[in-house]
């Protein structure tokens, strides 16, 4: 019974919302206007809503729905961690549209998705009123759950599936912004934006050489102001903006379970534990921030632009915690049953950065850009840190203060020299030299306070573009260097890149694209003997005969390649050891829609596809994600949809994070 | 002089055919661009183009008026991407996206300003689409291999339509690397949403100020959990802190990140999740170790 109810369900298998977009060829034909091309989905909704469409001040389209999801079988963790999609009604989509309103606005938008339990939640409105004013408003809320049994876990290797590195949290982010007479010569602006990070999770406390986990509360947000003003003048157009940033961080990690954290065995003869601990973080901050872009055309033949930024974030720390339990201090080499830290800092950033560009074309065929760029970005802080250890009779207290520093100065300048050498055939080459040094706080073994070091690397451009008509587009960029410095072991060095493209639209509706890029990094040093290789090979076929009225067909497979080896240093023995990272990556995505013409005034669409991913190498994975839909018109503007997926993520080292799910929505859209 | 004045202006009319003479054969297009942002040229005197607003971009008509030959109008969409930025240009040169740099993709030999934006066929004022999963569909008709990178399973949430490629790119160019969003004028655009990761702090990591959140992130997805690039926390570690310490003043090149003491024995699985214990591992308020 069940499985007929399952196979009736999935023969009315149908798709509520737009569904998941392929890595196909744009909605719009990259080589002409983007209209030109409108895949099928969009032009069933367009030829719905056109269908629906009447003299009303609104418009638009509401679908309302039901999950039924089956499982998950296997890790409900993970699959929290990736697709956490719950069963309940849903608020699938709303998009409508408002007539103008005289007085307040020219048009008025408002698009929502995901509401009523999803875990992706988006709001977004756009007002206009045509030379006065521009309103957009952004909203997002989104579930952000992490529990992976195979990450920052010390027991796994025991059986253990509890991961000291997670969280059960929620990001929100908001964006209002207002332009104020958009178009004219002079138009101000002002945007505030908010985005806050909030919930519980695991963390883990730390008393070498043991560690702990506990209960963390999160909870911090980030206020953005900013406000300019944009002039476009007959041959200087120019933005001022000026702007601010307050931020508040009030983390919490508290637990009173006792526990002996994840140290084997005794130390020194004692069982360490920890019975319960108070952690507070009261972080503040706020920051100051310019920027000005400035364009000109001051000749025919030369265009200059600019660019200058500069921020000074700082941030005031206070730091508090209480541990008790049997705990050891390394620095008296003793246990101590009560300690509290209390801590204050202070961090300033002055970062400033800086464009030039200058485009000249001395003739006809010949572009030559100019690039000059420098940033600098200079950390000072200073921190107070006072601790008290208690143990059966004694004290011990410290006070520790400290400072510290980052220094960058990177500046990079590239010329490149575009040439036309046919109608239909652009080559283009240059150089680019980047230049920097930093300065950071040593590492721990080090006898030195601060360490520096220097980037240096000359790099060789080039590349060409070719089109055939409308029906050919190709393109080739190349770069590499040689004997570069680093600031990194695994910075590039000696180098080269590839990235090419070409698209070829061989018949009417027929297009076949491919995409190749390989990385390949090099250094020879004997302590790193580094080789490193990252490749992405795709092709796509479409298929959009008649526009996608009534079929198209969208295939794609992607097949990627990561090899990675380098050298490092094990700091157990301090002997050699190799890192060798492999990844062969297979992607295919498809998505084939069908729409047979009406029949007795009967218009149903069909469309199945998906995307299926399997790798091979360092960790092994197979997650699937295929999908099939039906819409079926009930009446004028009424349609009728549902969907299946299929969710199955399978990692071979890992089982016990495999999951499998089976979704079926089913939904109502009304259009109007 | 006047003369001369006189004559330089009919000579220019007789050149231009007017919008409305466009709308006798284009009607359709005509119609639907009275709603496009672009038919304020025909409307207001001062932007130069008044009753010209089809020319302002198709060059002058009055040819093609009389001779209705494709070929003696100046068809955007059948130039060269460089062609169309430089038309587009004359009058968009400064949005406050901020084009300009060269070293990304777009300004270079990219799709050109109608590969994405659509010219007569919407009223919506940046003439592109702005629903996150179409400008997702939009940009991965390109960039396919990207794309696929979402199809794994950690990744950030595109494909669900929460996000969208240009909440971390700008399409039209940006002074930092891979064409990615700036937030708080010149920092990472990844700090616009992961705020608690921007600092300053009293105990930076220097990758991320350095290298960025890619130094040990693939943003777009990947097989790894959090989306590391290696399949294990203590590679990306360790493949950068297995420096010995090396006086400042030391004339060979050398590297930033240092070899970690020696009492993290490999063999023990605390020691192989750095992140366990360092748990301030994206920097810390209180702690030069990044332990809390």
């Amino acid at each position: 019974m069940r499985n007929l109810l399952l196979i009736t369900l999935l023969t009315i298998a149908a798709a509520a919302q737009n569904p998941t977009p392929p890595a196909t060829p744009a909605a719009q034909d990259q080589s002409t206007p983007a209209t030109s091309a409108p895949p099928a989905s969009a032009a069933a909704d367009s030829s719905n809503a056109a269908a629906a469409t009447s003299d009303s001040p609104i418009s638009g389209s509401i679908e309302l729905g039901y999950r039924f999801v089956q499982g998950p079988l296997g890790n409900a963790d993970v699959y929290r961690s990736t697709v956490d999609l719950s069963q309940g009604p849903r608020l699938i989509g709303l998009d409508f549209t408002v007539q103008p309103f005289k007085p307040l606005f020219d048009r008025l938008e408002v698009h929502a998705s995901s509401w009523g339990g999803d875990p992706y939640n988006t709001a977004r409105l756009e007002a206009e009123k045509r030379g006065i004013y521009r309103l957009t408003v952004d909203y997002r809320n989104m579930a952000y759950f992490d529990f992976l049994p195979s990450f920052a876990n010390p027991a796994a290797s025991a059986g253990s599936l509890l991961t000291e590195s997670s969280f059960d949290t929620r990001t929100r982010t908001s964006d209002v912004e207002l332009e104020v007479v958009p178009g004219r010569w002079i138009s101000p602006y002002v945007e505030w934006s908010r985005d806050s990070w909030f919930g519980d999770g695991i963390t883990d406390f730390t008393e070498t050489p043991n560690n702990y986990p506990v209960s963390n509360s999160i909870s911090d947000s980030t206020d953005t102001f900013r406000g300019g003003v944009q002039m476009q003048l007959p041959r200087v157009h120019l933005v001022l903006e000026e702007g601010g940033t307050t931020f508040r961080d009030d983390q919490g990690v508290s637990d009173t379970t006792p526990t002996n954290g994840d140290y084997p065995g005794l130390y020194f003869g004692e069982q360490l534990n920890l019975s319960n601990l108070s952690e507070l973080y009261r972080a503040r901050g706020s920051s100051l921030f310019t920027r000005a872009l400035l364009a000109s055309n001051p000749l025919s033949w030369l265009s200059v632009s600019g660019q200058f930024y500069y921020a000074n974030p700082s941030l005031t720390t206070n730091y508090s915690s209480l541990a008790n339990g049997n705990l050891f201090l390394p620095a008296t080499f003793a246990f101590y049953n009560s300690g509290s830290d209390i801590a204050t800092s202070d961090a300033q950033m002055p970062h400033t950065s800086g464009s030039l560009t200058a485009e000249a074309r001395p003739t006809r065929r010949l572009r030559i850009e100019e690039y000059w760029s420098t940033d600098r970005l200079h950390d000072a802080t200073s921190s107070l840190l006072m601790e008290e250890y208690l143990t059966t009779g004694s004290q011990f207290l410290t006070t520790n203060p400290d400072a510290d520093r980052l220094v960058l100065n990177d500046n990079e300048q590239q010329i490149e020299f575009f040439y036309d050498l046919l109608p239909n055939l652009t080559v283009h080459g240059g150089e680019r030299y980047e230049w920097g040094d930093a300065t950071v706080r040593s590492t721990p073994l080090s006898d030195f306070p601060l360490e520096s070091t220097s980037l240096s690397r000359n790099t060789g451009l080039g590349g060409a573009s070719f089109r055939w008509r409308q029906h050919l587009r190709a393109s080739a960029d190349f770069e590499a260097a040689s004997g570069s410095k680093a600031y990194f072991r695994t910075s590039l060095h000696n180098y080269w890149k590839l990235h090419s493209r070409a698209q070829w639209d061989f018949l009417t509706g027929w297009r076949l694209a491919g995409d190749f890029f390989e990385l390949n990094n090099h250094n020879p040093d004997p302590s790193l003997n580094l080789n490193f290789v990252s490749r992405a090979e795709s092709a796509s076929l479409s298929w959009l005969p008649n526009n996608g009225r009534n079929v198209s067909v969208l295939i794609e497979y992607t097949r990627s390649n990561v090899n990675s080896n380098i050298l490092y240093l094990d700091p157990g023995t301090l002997g050699t050891a190799l890192s060798a990272y492999l990844e062969n990556g297979n992607t295919a995505t498809a998505l084939i829609d069908l729409a047979p013409k009406a029949m007795h005034g009967f218009a149903p669409r069909f469309s199945f596809g998906g995307s299926l991913f399997t790798s091979a190498g360092s960790r092994p994975t197979d997650y699937y994600q295929p999908t099939a839909r039906l819409s079926v018109p009930l009446a004028k503007g009424v349609l009728w949809n549902s969907e299946w997926r299929w969710y199955s993520l399978a990692e071979r080292l890992y089982a016990f994070e495999d999951f499998r799910s089976n979704q079926l929505m089913l939904s109502l859209r009304y259009t109007r | 002089m006047l003369l001369a004045s006189v004559a330089a202006f009919s000579q220019t009319a007789d050149i231009h055919a007017s919008s409305d003479k466009c709308a006798a054969c284009h009607d359709e297009i005509s119609k639907s661009f009275e709603k496009n942002p672009h038919h304020v040229l025909d409307t207001d005197k001062h932007l130069g183009h008044a009753t010209l607003a089809c020319e302002a971009c198709h060059g002058p008509g009055a040819k093609h008026a009389d001779s209705l030959a494709a070929s003696d109008i100046r068809n955007p969409g059948k130039m060269t991407p460089d062609e169309q930025n430089k038309l587009c240009l004359t009058c968009h040169r400064n949005e406050r996206t901020a084009l300009g740099p060269i070293a990304d993709g777009h300004a270079k030999d990219g799709p050109g300003c109608v590969g994405c934006h659509s010219i007569h066929g919407t009223d919506h004022r940046p003439l592109v689409v702005t629903k996150a999963a179409d400008v997702n569909q939009l940009c991965s008709g390109c960039h396919q291999s990207v794309w696929a990178d979402f199809q794994r399973p950690y990744k950030h949430r595109l494909p669900e339509g929460a996000m969208s490629c240009v909440d971390c790119h700008n399409p039209h160019g940006s002074h930092m690397q891979e064409m990615m969003r700036a937030s708080f004028a010149n920092e990472p655009g990844c700090f616009r949403c992961h705020g608690e990761m921007r600092g300053p702090f009293t105990y930076e990591h220097a990758p991320v100020r350095l290298e960025g959140c890619a130094a040990c992130h693939e943003p777009h997805g990947s097989a790894n959990p959090r989306m590391l690039t290696r399949h294990e926390v203590r590679f990306v570690c360790l493949e950068c802190h297995s420096n010995l310490p090396m006086p400042p003043a030391s004339t060979a090149q050398k590297t930033l990140g240092g070899v970690p003491p020696a009492f993290h024995d490999l063999r023990s699985p605390r020691y192989q999740n750095c992140t366990v214990c360092h748990v301030k591992v994206h920097g810390s308020y209180v702690n030069g170790a990044l332990l809390r």
